[in-house]
């Protein structure tokens, strides 16, 4: 890694690593290992593509990069999930490990959703991206992006309808 | 947005845990970013090996290339006349004996109409006598 540009895509990855980590772990579904494995795929793209894309949009870059290998791995390979008809027990008021639980909870319910699905919802909500940007990450019409927030939230809705609290 | 969507959202953005990006990480993207490079290199190699195959190939192949091979065998001689239309068309090439093998000649037929027409001719004087 020693050219032009290495100490500004450094110190990109440095300032931006925690967002990305967290985004990724989103799109997996709370898989920690499989997240960081994303990331690193889609900064090491990145850097071969650093400086024509260095000036604009690298995180946009690395977003369309990660949605759309998360959305080609988990068709690719079956990562050991098994779908239960029941998620894990919600939290109980005043636990201290609350959070832990609710986060751990959320994850599930992402991780049951189909691939683009948990993508549309994650870049519409976590990242509040527009219709439009939502649906250039994904490389589908703006339509099929909506339908796919629609269903998501739908089906969060009914995975989270007696667990989602507001945290803090 | 509904509350159930803004309490998606706080509850998504509240997940985050921060993770600082440590040596290991940055050892490991700089792995990475080298495996990458010689997966390239070793495809771009393969690809111009591969073309010059096919360039060398499509050289050998061509026949009217300034370089190659020689120039072939003379194509077999197409027909002179092509078939009569009452004739059923029959394969351009054949193994085994020619038509001229099999066809009697013309000839013979001549003689044979020209034998008969004399005999004819002696059995009606015959007849006549």
């Amino acid at each position: 890694m020693e050219r032009a540009g290495a100490g500004e895509f450094d110190e990109f990855v440095a300032a931006r690593w925690s967002a990305l980590l967290h985004l990724a772990r989103l799109l997996t579904g709370g898989d920690r290992h499989r997240a960081e494995d994303l990331v690193q795929e889609s900064l090491v793209k990145l850097w071969f593509v650093w400086p024509k894309v260095a000036e604009g949009a690298p995180e946009a870059y690395v977003r369309k990069v990660m949605v759309r290998a998360a959305a080609r791995s988990s068709r690719r390979r079956w990562w050991g999930e098994r779908p239960t008809e029941r998620l894990p027990e919600s939290p109980v008021p005043g636990d201290v490990s609350a959070t832990v639980a609710e986060r751990t909870r959320l994850e599930a319910a992402l991780g049951r959703l189909p691939a683009k699905q948990r993508a549309a919802v994650v870049l519409r909500y976590y990242q509040d991206l527009p219709e439009g940007q939502v649906a250039a990450a994904l490389g589908c019409p703006v339509g099929t992006a909506r339908s796919h927030v629609a269903r998501g939230v739908a089906r969060l809705r009914h995975l989270l309808s007696d667990a989602v609290e507001p945290v803090g | 947005m509904d509350e159930f969507e803004q309490r998606l959202t706080r509850l998504m953005r509240g997940a985050q845990e921060p993770a600082p990006f440590e040596a290991r990480h940055r050892e490991r993207l700089r792995a990475g970013v080298r495996a990458r490079r010689r997966a390239r290199a070793a495809r771009r190699a393969a690809g111009s090996v591969l073309a010059v195959t096919a360039i060398a190939v499509g050289a050998f192949l061509l026949p009217d290339a300034p370089f190659g091979r020689e120039p072939a065998e003379p194509r077999p001689e197409l027909p002179a006349s092509r078939p009569s239309p009452g004739e059923t068309s029959a394969p351009a090439y054949q193994e085994g004996p020619g038509p001229e093998a099999s066809d009697p000649p013309l000839s013979t037929t001549e003689e044979t109409t020209t034998e008969e027409t004399t005999s004819e001719r002696s059995a009606t004087t015959d007849a006549a006598d």
